[in-house]
């Protein structure tokens, strides 16, 4: 019972944070930059979410589709903001990193100001019913998280794996340079690949209000999670994100259950440094099959 | 006035200029690489350029790309401006010089190594007209080195050097382009090896494009390509067609 409830909520936090550690991933392998604006683009579709639930109806499939293109739009913006005017500029990486923090820091106060200090809560999107599978008790919000962000992460893989704009994105993620040699656009792809990261963004947002209320600053510490999942896994690989979010996710779970939520963060970064200690480039150091050029 | 165009067996009327850069000046910050350059080639035309390390080969082509720190001066590609004065951004452009009909195959292997040789072959052929023949124009390429079919499923990042090469130029040749420029095939490669490259350039049918060889060894290029250039600290020194290339003013 107590070991099920323990795997169930890990699950679930694996999966939401999985999500954002592979937008993260994505972003910094294929443009370069460290989104810290992350954590403004997931309230901002948090708040999207909200608005359509206010204002055009409370079905999960709109209040879900609303904060996907919420957290999409904010994508483009960052984009707009803080890719294309620096993105070819000398010390391209501290720019942006610097740029994203300062979009973060403006985006999350102009929410404060906008929508007040008081947090929302969003329908319950999944309905509301649980079944029990020997013995362990789902319910419909656990499940639906789950299956949704795979369900997501997966198209976004796999239309990735086989599509021709998915080619560009990871030919870009390997070589910029040879890249543009081939004719790929790199302002262009950028633009795609921050509207489908600030996407995932928006539908980890979604996700997680399930659980947690929506509040103007209630994007950093998820971002702070996807972050750390996405150094742990190896920046730019995929595979080692999942892992990780696995990793941390039963982490944080157990940390919530046998020592108490407030030590979350303690142990979530003391396994990070170990696993960084031990290998450098993070998880997916193990899974690099390519040889080094 | 007829007599001298009969006279002309070499230069049917519809050679085209491929390219013509006239004036060109590049380089990396404060470091000029390129001075005042002119070149003219024409469509069906093998051209080779010579010169030692250092003298601007590979930035002549990086600024036919617009992948220079920053450069200066006209450059037509089928009669399109694609030399803008820029002072910084490179390859902010590349894409649309691409478009335009441009292949660059670069030196050392500019590779994905994460992708297949296939999707490697296929990511050659970004141009929207090269991407609907892309089927036909890889067994193209698979009929020019052999060696690559069994590898289709491969990451390049696996591959031996001499592969690697093979499937860098096969990338350059998906393309839909007019002209190809290739930067010192054989470097690195065993000269039997670099020598087999060598000869699939050459058998290239050209048609109506054309394809610039930039080498280090005169003696890969003597016969078969249409004009030798020479290329000194920055400028082209010298011309000739490849069969006088022993008699010719060479300047160097």
């Amino acid at each position: 019972m107590d070991v099920g409830f323990i795997l169930t909520n890990a699950i679930v936090l694996a999966c939401i944070y999985g999500t954002l550690a592979i937008g993260l991933s994505i972003t910094w392998s294929s443009v370069g930059l460290i989104n810290l604006g992350y954590g403004f683009i997931f309230a901002l579709s948090g708040y999207g979410a909200w608005l359509a639930s206010q204002y055009i109806s409370t079905n999960g499939v709109v209040v879900l589709t609303a904060g996907v293109l919420t957290g999409a739009l904010g994508g483009l913006l960052v984009c707009a903001l803080a890719f294309i005017p620096i993105h070819d500029k000398p010390n391209f990486t501290v720019r942006g990193l610097i740029a994203t923090l300062a979009i973060s820091l403006i985006g999350t106060q102009a929410l404060l100001y906008v929508f007040g200090p008081r947090s929302k809560n969003l329908p319950d999107i999944f309905g509301f019913w649980k079944i029990n599978l020997a013995g362990i008790v789902l319910t419909s919000d656990k499940i639906g998280n789950v299956v949704v962000s795979i369900v997501v992460v997966t198209a976004v893989l796999l239309w990735m794996r086989s599509s021709r704009r998915g080619l560009e994105i990871r030919a870009m993620m390997m070589n910029p340079h040879a890249a543009s040699i081939v004719g790929i656009g790199v302002r262009k792809t950028g633009f795609y690949v921050m509207a489908i990261t600030g996407g995932l963004a928006g539908l980890a947002a979604v996700l997680l209000s399930q659980t947690y209320y929506i509040s103007p600053f209630g994007g950093l510490a998820p971002m702070i999670k996807g972050v750390s999942i996405a150094l742990c896994g190896g920046l730019g690989s995929v595979r080692g994100a999942v892992i990780a979010a696995i990793i941390l996710g039963l982490n944080e779970a157990l940390t919530a259950r046998l020592l108490g939520g407030q030590y979350v963060l303690i142990t979530q970064f003391i396994l990070i440094i170990l696993i960084l200690l031990v290998r450098p480039r993070g998880i997916a150091g193990i899974l690099d099959r390519a040889r080094e050029a | 006035m007829s007599a001298p165009v009969a006279a002309q067996p070499a230069a049917p009327a519809e050679r085209r200029e491929i390219l013509k850069v006239k004036g060109l000046s590049a380089g990396y910050g404060p470091m000029r690489v390129i001075h005042d350059l002119d070149l003219s080639v024409y469509s069906g035309e093998r051209v080779g350029i010579v010169g030692l390390n250092g003298h601007g080969k590979s930035t002549l082509f990086y600024a036919i790309a617009g992948l220079t720190g920053w450069q200066r001066g006209s450059i037509l590609l089928n009669g399109v401006e694609v030399g803008r004065t820029r002072s910084q951004g490179p390859g902010r452009y590349t894409h649309l010089v691409v478009r335009q009909g441009l292949a660059l195959i670069p030196q050392g292997d500019e590779i994905f190594h994460g992708l297949t040789v296939e999707e490697h072959l296929d990511s050659g052929a970004f141009t929207p007209r090269a991407w609907k023949e892309r089927k036909e124009r890889k067994e193209k390429i698979l009929k020019i080195f052999p060696p690559l079919v069994k590898l289709l499923k491969t990451p390049v990042g696996r591959l031996s050097g001499g592969e690697r090469r093979m499937v860098s130029i096969g990338r350059g040749l998906m393309a839909d382009a007019s002209l190809f420029l290739v930067d010192e095939p054989s470097l690195g490669l065993a000269p039997k090896i670099g020598k087999g490259v060598m000869e699939a350039l050459f058998d290239v049918e050209l048609g109506q494009s054309a394809m610039i060889i930039a080498e280090q060894n005169v003696a890969l290029l003597e016969g078969r390509v249409d004009r030798v250039i020479g290329m000194h600290v920055g400028k082209l020194k010298g011309e000739a067609s490849a069969s006088l290339s022993f008699q010719t003013r060479r300047e160097l």
